[in-house]
This record gives structure tokens, C-alpha cells and sequence, in this order.
């Protein structure tokens, strides 16, 4: 494979651009993709979709443009774009665009064997149904997806990067009486998701809640699933972690570095170079190469997340953490692959009560931290086994202060998204009865 | 154009258009400018179900070249195995209200230049950060199909959201304020918003939160609009009553709230959820879903019309690019006839909501729940204390009737929904509403 597949174009804009900017970047995305989707037990719906997407970033005198177009064929209406805009920004400290890297050119989550093909997606549908029929549960709807995506970053100081990856994803949605299940998975390799399980996973859950029980009132030892405790971390306590907000004065955690944070057991990474993970990439958004960064060490606050943008007008350093949201978007504070880990171990052998899944979480103050949210699929456990499922009940609290009494983490992690998560054990929550 | 004989219908909708933003945060214009979309969906209906393309930078084209793309869709719609038929509905299209003041005809250094005021109107000592946004999304929509129909319509949506921060010995409280239209620009004049959302933010400081648990409750109109959404609107849309996952199915002519209760959706209403036509070129009409608290009727496409019935077809609606989907447009609770002292004085003791963070449904399970900005403890029917971090959830088939009261004062807010990957403008409104037995979360203690 030829690492840098030169597309004219993009040399002919880069050089475009130069005529009138200090500086230029293009960031195209090329992506196929097949699905299909159930209603009930039947496939309703099939769909491909072949996608562009062209982002521009200039900068010039510390002034940044941008513009994007899913055209890459109006790139020079897009650069002009680009450039107007640069004129309406604020200027700030620039310090330049990254210089190439001799970073390894093997990709880290392209999975070769995955084709783009209905019949693929169809077997992926027929494993989940499988699975979903070992529980008298009813399916309501699910879906099976393969993606392929090739990424190019191109900038006036030399880069020259593309990327491959590939993506596999699977969802099921299934009841039981008035009890409702939901499993999925996804992966950058076919080999690493299940389509079984996600169907048995989904009509047990629909199936085990039913008939649930009311709670008191009350404090209670919970055990967050990865699911669970991924929807509240990620609304809350990444975006506080994000350098951007930090020194806008959007995050409660401004003025904590260097202090305990959360309970001592805990760390929380970023690590862009696993091979075969979701969200795994050598270089940023911009260029930037990834490394591991620890926002939090055993506890202890220890950085933040910075792009170019932000690091240069704050005396920071980039932490190669530049993302982008969707097709053309501009970069962004994100993470790659962000990971709680910590001490290991047993955390369902005493009575707990174990969450499946929240509803509402994004409605959380991602300032303060108070959250409230509904649960779903939830039980008292014992021994490590589902007891009583319970009916209706609400936990809340505050994603930062009940990081401080997590009591235990989960032998085994989970992908949710780009978050690598275990179940954790969290004691004294207060819930909501009815 | 002509389709492939073993083809039941095919449409295309094609949609571009361009989308512009700014983003002022702490006095400096962090970006500004243009970009541009080009999207395209072609849908195949074989018997047994779709045959979807998402094209991007599509080239209208007609012939060998068209029924080549049918061709593809028609091929990949054999792998369905269901049995998809289309109900009939109506064909038509509602003029597009004409704008105000076009934002075209504005210079993006003047938005600019009226974003930045409203950006500064919320300054204030205590507001640590201020950020504003404008975004103006221009679309246009060509929809074609086999039965003939075309249709082609130009939308301008556009607005602001402004953020204030407000920060105390590590107490961080937010205030959010939002305007979005389909009536023209709407940048001008503006500044009280920046200066209610530093003043809501900064009074959060000294907010308390509350202790959970039943208690009666007054809802505003936005935080009422969101409830007849989250409670009502999704669990009434037909794709998911025919997949069984609604505790609405089969519940047609059952009483599940007071006589109080009318609940609406209507696309053909001119607030930000409107559509002149639906996505598969149906006429919008309006949908009664509760009336005078019985189940009424159900949001419908036209494959969920034949096969759930009980409504009308004319809620498709898509994101650029995107297959449609049922969704809700203009969703709200009608006027009922108490004045609001007279639904604070019936409330006498409990807790007033205010505002919206959103909110979430399990439709199936029948269970929702969503997020009030503030609040007010209400102390024989006066409002005391404030109150902030609250939400309210509930159960579908029993909370509708715990509404008592229906105010006369009913106001639409602007907002986006999600559902399938795909974010949509609608908009939720009500009158005040007093809720007997509402469950409320707050993580306070006496």
C-alpha cells in the first residue's frame, strides 16, 4: 500500500492557498458504508451511502479561517470561504502548523477482512436474532453497520498523512410486557464484536426487568455499568477536562490541578496508540502526534487536554488532542481513546444495586455536576447474581463529588464509544423512590 | 423519469444549501464563516422493504444515468424481508412564510458585530466566562417521486444561544438563553437575553437543591412544551408503535388524563418545527395525539399509516442526507382556562419549575424524564426559595393525570430533537401547568 496517495487537488489548493495566507490545512474524509435495520424480527430497511467531506482551516497574522464543503470538487470556492473568514476572527498567538513526523504508517484500526457488502450485514443481523431468541422477549427494532472510512491531512508545513479505518457496529432493542432491553457493540475489527451476545444481552435485560419492585427512598450502594457510568462521565467530567474550558472558566476543575480529585484508586488516560480500539489514531485532527496523556493519577489531577489553538494562546503545550465532529468539521478538544482504570477486583459480592443504564443524562449540569436521572434496568444484585429487578426510581448526585467515594472497579472493561470503562462501585448514592 | 418495473415507488430528496456560524466566547470571535452541504437520499420500495442511497455532492441527472441509481437501490432493497406498504395520503405544499429581514441581506461583520453585544450584555462580576453563538442554516429541498410529485422549497433557520458562567469558591452555576426562527433575522435588539442569562446564572449561586421526592409541582410553558414532547410526542410516533416499543399501542380511545388535556403536533404551524411539506412530499396537517385526555390519534409517515393506522400520514421528516424518519415538528399542550395565580394558589405548597435542559424517554417502558433550568419552592401559593439541579420523571400511562390545571398563556420554544442519529428543529410549548404527584430529583437533604 503507498502511504501517501497524492490527490492533485490538494497539492493545487495547498499551493492556492500559500498566494494569499501564512498558512493552510486540509482535512478530507472519504467514507462507505452499508446497513440494515430491523422492525421487529424482519429486515425493513437497507441503506449504502457514499460520503465526502472537505474541511479548510487558514490561518494568516494569527487570524484562523475555516470553511467546509461534502463538494470536494468546489474547493476553490471553499478555500475563498476560508479565507473571508479568517478576516472576522480574533487574532491570537500562533506559533505554526505541525511539522511532519516519522510516525509508523501502519493503521491501528482497519480491520482488512471487513467488506461493505448487504450480505455481511444481514449474517451480522441473523447472529443477533439468534441470540435474542434464548429470552421470551419480543424484539422491537434493531440494526447492523460496516463503515469504511480513509482520512487525509494535508498542511503548507509538509504534512502529508492519510489513515484508514473501518467500523462495525450493532444495536437491538427488544420488551418484555412493559419492560424494555437495549444491547450493542461496535469495533474497529469484526472479530471483536458479538453479535450473539448483543441478542441475548437485549431480550435477558427486557426479560429480568420485568415485574420490578419499588425502592424506599433512601442511601444505597450502586454499581454503575460501563453503559451507565460512561453517560454520566462523558456529559460531565470529560468536557472538564478539556483545556478550552478551563480557561474559559466553564470547568469546576480549574483550579484542581495537583490535587486529589477522586478517590486514590483512580486513573483516568488517554491512549490514542491501542491497536484495534475505537477511537485509535498516530496523529490529531491537526497533525499533532498522539501519546498518552493522564489527566488523572491515582486520584491526582495532573493535566488537561489542549489543541494548537488553545495551547498557543494559554502557554500551554498541544496534547495532541484535536477531534473533529463529523464530516468537514473543525478540530476540537476531544479525546482518542479515554480510559478509567485502576485497582482491579471483585465489586458485586455484597448486595448492591446494579444500573444497567440511565435515561437523561445529558440533561446533568455539566458546570456544577448535579445530575438526576431515571433508571433502566436496574436490580438489587447479591452474590454477583441479578436478584430483584426494580420498577422506577431516580438516582442523583454529582459526577465529581461521587468520583470521591468509588469503593471498586470491575475486573473487565468495556468500549462505550471512545471510552474504555468498568463497572464501578460507588457507595452512599442517593435514590429516589416512588 | 421512468422506474424499473419491479419498483412500487422510489423518491429522491435532494437538499443543499449553505450553514453560517460565529462564535464569540470571552470577547474573542473564535470562528466565523460559511460552509456548504450537498446531500442526497433515493429510496426504492420493493414489496418486502427499502433500498436506501446517501449520496453526497449529488448531480441531478435523468435517463440511464437515474436508473442506475435505481437500479442500486432497488438491488440492495432485496435483502428485506418485510412487507412494506404505503398508505395514501394527500399531496400538497404550504407557502413558506416570508422572512422579516432576510440574513443574507446582513453583512457577517454586522451579525458579528450584534452577536458581540449580546455576548457582552452578559458581563457581570461574578460571570466568569460568556459565550455566544449564531448559526443560520439555508436549505434547499427538491423532492421528487414516482407518483409524479415534485416539490421544491427554500428554508432559512436562524438564531442565537447565549451562555454565562457564573463561578464562586468552586460553585460554578450556568444561564442559558436561546432564539431561534424561521421569520428572518433575529440578531438585533437582543441584548436583554446576554443580560438574563448572566442574571439567572449569577442568582444560581445562591440557589439551593432541592430534596427529592412527590410533590405537586407547577411547570413553565417551555418546561411544559418539553413534557408534552418527552411524555407524549415520541411514544405517539407510529414507527414505534408498530414496532410494539410504545405503551401506547392499542391504547386508542383510552382516557390517561383530565378533560384539561388536549395535546398537539402540527408541522403546518408557523414556529421553528415547521415544514411546508413532509419528507415524502405529504401534505402537513394537524394531529390531535391527546384529546380531552383520551388517546386520540398517532404521528404518522406513510408506511406507518398502513400499518398501525389511527392518524395521518405527513410527520416524515430527514436531516439533510438522511432517510426520513417519524419525527415531531410544532408539539404542544393546548390553553385550558385557569389563570396562573389560580394554578400557583391550587399548587399552595410545592415547587415551580422553570426552563429546560432536555430531556429523555424509554417509550416502551413508558417512562420519562427531563431537566428544569431552576426553580422556585412554592410556600402557600407564593414562590420563596430558588432552587437549581431539578428534574421530574415519571411514568406515561399515570402521570397525565396528575395535570390539573391548564393555564390560558400558552408560548412555543425553539429547540432540536434527536432520534436514529438524526437532529431535527422543532419546537415544544404549553401553558403553565400545575402537576399533582410529580416525582422530582434533587440530591438535597433538609
Amino acid at each position: 500500500m503507498r502511504w501517501w496517495v497524492a490527490v492533485a487537488w490538494i497539492e493545487q489548493l495547498l499551493t492556492e492557498a500559500k498566494k494569499s495566507v501564512d498558512e493552510a490545512e486540509v482535512f478530507f474524509v472519504k467514507a462507505t458504508s452499508v446497513s440494515a435495520e430491523l422492525k421487529q424480527k424482519k429486515v425493513n430497511l437497507a441503506t449504502t451511502s457514499e460520503e465526502y467531506g472537505l474541511g479548510i482551516r487558514t490561518i494568516h497574522k494569527g487570524r484562523i479561517g475555516s470553511s467546509s464543503t461534502n463538494d470536494p470538487g468546489q474547493w476553490r470556492e471553499c478555500l475563498s470561504a476560508a479565507i473571508a473568514s479568517g478576516k472576522l476572527s480574533t487574532a491570537q498567538e500562533w506559533n505554526g502548523l505541525p511539522q511532519p513526523a516519522h510516525l509508523p504508517k501502519s493503521p491501528l484500526s482497519f480491520d482488512a477482512s471487513i467488506r461493505i457488502e448487504p450480505n455481511i450485514v444481514i449474517d451480522l443481523i441473523g447472529k443477533m436474532l439468534e441470540g435474542a431468541a434464548e429470552h421470551p422477549a419480543e424484539v422491537t427494532s434493531g440494526s447492523a453497520s460496516l463503515s469504511s472510512s480513509t482520512v487525509t491531512l494535508a498542511n503548507t508545513e509538509g504534512v502529508r498523512y492519510t489513515d484508514k479505518h473501518t467500523g462495525v457496529s450493532l444495536s437491538l432493542e427488544a420488551i418484555h410486557g412493559q419492560s424494555t432491553g437495549y444491547e450493542f457493540d461496535h469495533s474497529t475489527y469484526m472479530e471483536k464484536v458479538d453479535p450473539v451476545g448483543v441478542g441475548e444481552k437485549a431480550t435477558f435485560f427486557a426479560v429480568e426487568s420485568d415485574n420490578g419492585k419499588e425502592i424506599a427512598t433512601g442511601e444505597y450502594d450502586i454499581l454503575l455499568s460501563p453503559l451507565a457510568y460512561g453517560d454520566l462521565l462523558g456529559n460531565v467530567f470529560v468536557p472538564a477536562l478539556n483545556g478550552r474550558n478551563v480557561h474559559a472558566g466553564r470547568s469546576r476543575l480549574a483550579q484542581s490541578q495537583g490535587e486529589s480529585i477522586t478517590d486514590s484508586q483512580i486513573s483516568m488516560y488517554d491512549d490514542p496508540l491501542i491497536k484495534k480500539a475505537s477511537a485509535s489514531m498516530r496523529w490529531d485532527a491537526e497533525g499533532s502526534p498522539t501519546h498518552r496523556i493522564d489527566f488523572i493519577k491515582e486520584g491526582t489531577l495532573k493535566t488537561f487536554a489542549y489543541d494548537l489553538k488553545t495551547a498557543y494562546r494559554f502557554g500551554e503545550t498541544s496534547t495532541g488532542s484535536a477531534v473533529r465532529g463529523g464530516f468537514g468539521g473543525l478540530p476540537s478538544i476531544g479525546h482518542h481513546n479515554f480510559i478509567v482504570d485502576g485497582k482491579r477486583g471483585i465489586v458485586d459480592d455484597e448486595r448492591v444495586i446494579y444500573i444497567h443504564n440511565v435515561v437523561g443524562a445529558h440533561t446533568a449540569n455539566p458546570m456544577s455536576g448535579e445530575f438526576s436521572v431515571e433508571l433502566s434496568n436496574a436490580f438489587w444484585m447479591d452474590g454477583g447474581e441479578f436478584d430483584i429487578p426494580l420498577r422506577s426510581a431516580m438516582l442523583s448526585g454529582n459526577v465529581f463529588d461521587m468520583h470521591r467515594n468509588i469503593s471498586g472497579l470491575s475486573k473487565e472493561s468495556r468500549a462505550i464509544g471512545s471510552m474504555i470503562l468498568p463497572s464501578v462501585k460507588i457507595n452512599k448514592q442517593h435514590i429516589i423512590g416512588k | 423519469m421512468n422506474a424499473m418495473p419491479k419498483i412500487h415507488y422510489f423518491d429522491l430528496r435532494h437538499v443543499t444549501g449553505q450553514v453560517t456560524h460565529i462564535d464569540i466566547d470571552n470577547n474573542v470571535v473564535e470562528s466565523a464563516g460559511t460552509s456548504y452541504f450537498n446531500k442526497a437520499v433515493i429510496r426504492v420500495l420493493h414489496k418486502t422493504g427499502w433500498g436506501v442511497l446517501l449520496i453526497d455532492n449529488y448531480k441531478p441527472c435523468h435517463g440511464k444515468k437515474f436508473d442506475a441509481l435505481l437500479e442500486s437501490a432497488s438491488s440492495l432493497s432485496s435483502i428485506t424481508q418485510g412487507n412494506v406498504i404505503l398508505g395514501e395520503a394527500p399531496n400538497g405544499m404550504l407557502a413558506v412564510p416570508s422572512m422579516k429581514e432576510d440574513p443574507r441581506d446582513v453583512s457577517i461583520e454586522e451579525k458579528s458585530s450584534l452577536l458581540s453585544g449580546i455576548e457582552q450584555a452578559a458581563r457581570h462580576p461574578s460571570v466568569v466566562n460568556q459565550r455566544a453563538n449564531y448559526i443560520e442554516k439555508i436549505e434547499h429541498v427538491q423532492f421528487s417521486d414516482s407518483s409524479g410529485n415534485e416539490f421544491s422549497y427554500e428554508m432559512c433557520r436562524s438564531g442565537f444561544n447565549v451562555l454565562a458562567v457564573a463561578s464562586r469558591n468552586g460553585n460554578v452555576q450556568m444561564g442559558y438563553e436561546r432564539k431561534h426562527s424561521i421569520h428572518g433575522f433575529n440578531l438585533r435588539h437582543q441584548q436583554a437575553e446576554g443580560e438574563k442569562a448572566a442574571g439567572i446564572a449569577v442568582t444560581l449561586l445562591d440557589a439551593a437543591i432541592p430534596k427529592g421526592g412527590k410533590m405537586r409541582a407547577v411547570l413553565d410553558p417551555e418546561l411544559a412544551g418539553v413534557f408534552a414532547h418527552e411524555a407524549v410526542g415520541h411514544a405517539s410516533e407510529g414507527d414505534l408503535i408498530h414496532e410494539g416499543n410504545s405503551v401506547l399501542k392499542g391504547k386508542t380511545g383510552q382516557k390517561i388524563g383530565n378533560d384539561t388535556l388536549t395535546i398537539v403536533d402540527d408541522p403546518g404551524i408557523h414556529e421553528f418545527g415547521f415544514d411546508p411539506v413532509d419528507a415524502e412530499g405529504v401534505a402537513v396537517c394537524r394531529t390531535e395525539i391527546i384529546k380531552k385526555g383520551v388517546i386520540n390519534a398517532f404521528l404518522h409517515n406513510r408506511e406507518t399509516l398502513s400499518s398501525v393506522g389511527n392518524g395521518i400520514a405527513g410527520h416524515a421528516r430527514a436531516m439533510p442526507g438522511e432517510p426520513p424518519l417519524v419525527r415531531m415538528s410544532n408539539t404542544f399542550i393546548e390553553n385550558g382556562d385557569a389563570a396562573e395565580h389560580e394554578i400557583f394558589e391550587e399548587c399552595k405548597n410545592g415547587i415551580f419549575l422553570k426552563g429546560s435542559r432536555g430531556g429523555q424517554v424509554d417509550p416502551g417502558r413508558g417512562i420519562f424524564q427531563f431537566n428544569a433550568e431552576y426553580g422556585y419552592l412554592i410556600k402557600n401559593g407564593e414562590c420563596t426559595k430558588m432552587v437549581r439541579d431539578v428534574s421530574l420523571s415519571g411514568e406515561i400511562l399515570t402521570t397525565l393525570h396528575g395535570i390539573t390545571l391548564c393555564g390560558n398563556d400558552k408560548t412555543m420554544s425553539p429547540g432540536y430533537c434527536g432520534k436514529g442519529g438524526q437532529s431535527v428543529p422543532v419546537s415544544d410549548g404549553a401553558p403553565h401547568i400545575l402537576l399533582i404527584d410529580a416525582v422530582v430529583g434533587g440530591s438535597g437533604v433538609d
